[in-house]
């Protein structure tokens, strides 16, 4: 879990919550934007990506993780949910172990389908929180 | 919305193919497709032959929610009512938008 | 692969025996619920896997099969510390009780009820969502007076939901059978 600086001038910090294979994907953009990971600025946009299937034994530690990011950041951060598992459960929604999708434990404010997305899909997500109002 | 340089991509529909046989609804390993379907009699039948009905499809939906791109649902239509699409599905505000019906399906 | 088979009570005993050949390595331990495969019997198998490291293509399989009803086995834990986890997954999953060893949980949450890997453990997100495949072609709503087709993984309703309530109960056999979808089949009680 570290913050992104993810072009590199402050616009926009994104926290991975990297649970599967999605957050490979999000490793990719990072790679292809050339991320570097930073400490946490005093202002600017703030993104956490929830990468993965979320199982109910980590459901506490997700919640966890993105309240201490509001506390940390000061300010709530938008909320991405990245591939099928992250959005729905995906294909485990009928699973014993698996909760339905992030939303079911927070609010979610963007959600990328795939399974898993390419990188492109969340670069583009990620453009546009850039320099959304 | 132009298609990634990488990734599985979509799945479209080729409405006039799809018989609502139900066929990709079962077999979906997700549970992401639902159909509504009526049926109708065929029309323009010859003079004397015996009644027939054929199915309408109603409502043709996939929840790119759920959806884990496996394909069985190409691959499993007995007439070719479904086709892989190189363009990804867009990102949305809400899951229920990711619940595409006929229209954006055959875009 | 295949298992030499031991009685549970010769468990710790033939484990030593291969750790004592040169089968070192714990590769991994699991248990597998054979009720209701065919020509198979009402057991708890639980395989052990283990691996010459100095002739590395050479494993050595231990089987054994336990009671479903009290499936009790001794721990490996002393003899191979990595079968522990491995004994904690098998133990939450299947309900097997391993004597000396570690009965935490590892992968399940601590609220969790059931022990999921059995085939008699009904799916219940599965069985309590409605089936986007119920409907037959030509319909819009599922009527439920036909026969129905059910989806792999929910038992069909006579035998688990919507059974007569004068019928006996199912047993796991009928449970772990019934759930392989297809044409809703009319239930037989014995």
């Amino acid at each position: 879990m570290r913050w992104l600086d993810w072009y590199g001038d402050g616009s926009l910090h994104v926290l991975e919550i990297g649970l599967a294979c999605c957050a490979l994907e999000l490793d990719a953009a990072a790679l292809q934007v050339g991320a570097l990971p930073t400490a946490l600025p005093p202002a600017g946009r703030v993104a956490v990506v929830v990468s993965g299937t979320v199982t109910d034994r980590l459901a506490p530690g997700v919640v966890a993780l993105v309240d201490a990011c509001a506390t940390l950041a000061g300010r709530p951060p938008v909320v991405v949910s990245l591939g099928a598992c992250a959005s729905s459960g995906g294909p485990y929604w009928d699973s014993y172990a698996v909760t339905k999708g992030v939303d079911a434990l927070l609010p979610v404010d963007v959600y990328v389908p795939g399974c898993p997305p390419p990188p492109e899909a969340l670069q583009a997500v990620l453009d546009d929180l850039r320099v959304a109002a | 919305m132009s298609g990634p340089a990488s990734g599985h991509g979509s799945i479209r529909l080729v409405e006039q193919n799809c018989t609502s046989c139900m066929v990709c609804a079962r077999e979906c390993p997700s549970w992401c497709i639902t159909i509504d379907s009526h049926t109708e009699p065929v029309p323009d039948l010859p003079a004397g032959a015996r009644e027939r009905t054929r199915n309408v499809l109603d409502r043709f939906e996939i929840d790119w929610s759920l959806c884990m791109y496996c394909g069985i649902c190409v691959e499993e239509c007995p007439f070719d009512a479904l086709a892989w699409e190189p363009a990804h599905t867009d990102a949305a505000p809400s899951a229920l938008v990711l619940r595409h019906g006929i229209d954006e399906l055959t875009r | 692969m295949s298992a030499s088979t031991v009685p549970p009570a010769d468990w710790l005993a033939a484990a030593t025996a291969a750790r004592a050949e040169g089968f070192t390595f714990c590769e991994w331990l699991a248990a597998v619920d054979e009720i209701g495969r065919p020509g198979g019997r009402d057991v708890l198998r639980v395989l052990l896997v283990l691996r010459h490291l100095e002739r590395p293509t050479q494993t050595r399989v231990l089987a054994t099969e336990l009671d479903r009803d009290a499936p009790r086995l001794a721990s490996l834990r002393t003899l191979f510390a990595g079968a522990g986890w491995h004994e904690r997954e098998a133990g939450e999953m299947f309900g097997v009780e391993f004597v000396g060893g570690d009965a935490r949980r590892l992968l399940l949450a601590a609220e969790f009820e059931g022990t999921p890997m059995r085939k008699d453990e009904v799916l219940g997100a599965r069985s309590g969502s409605p089936w986007p495949g119920a409907k037959e072609p030509g319909e819009s709503d599922a009527s439920p007076s036909r026969r129905r087709m059910v989806p792999p993984g929910v038992p069909e309703a006579e035998v688990w939901g919507d059974r007569d309530p004068a019928a006996p109960a199912p047993g796991p056999a009928e449970v772990a059978g019934s759930a392989v979808g297809g044409r809703a089949r009319r239930r037989r009680t014995r």
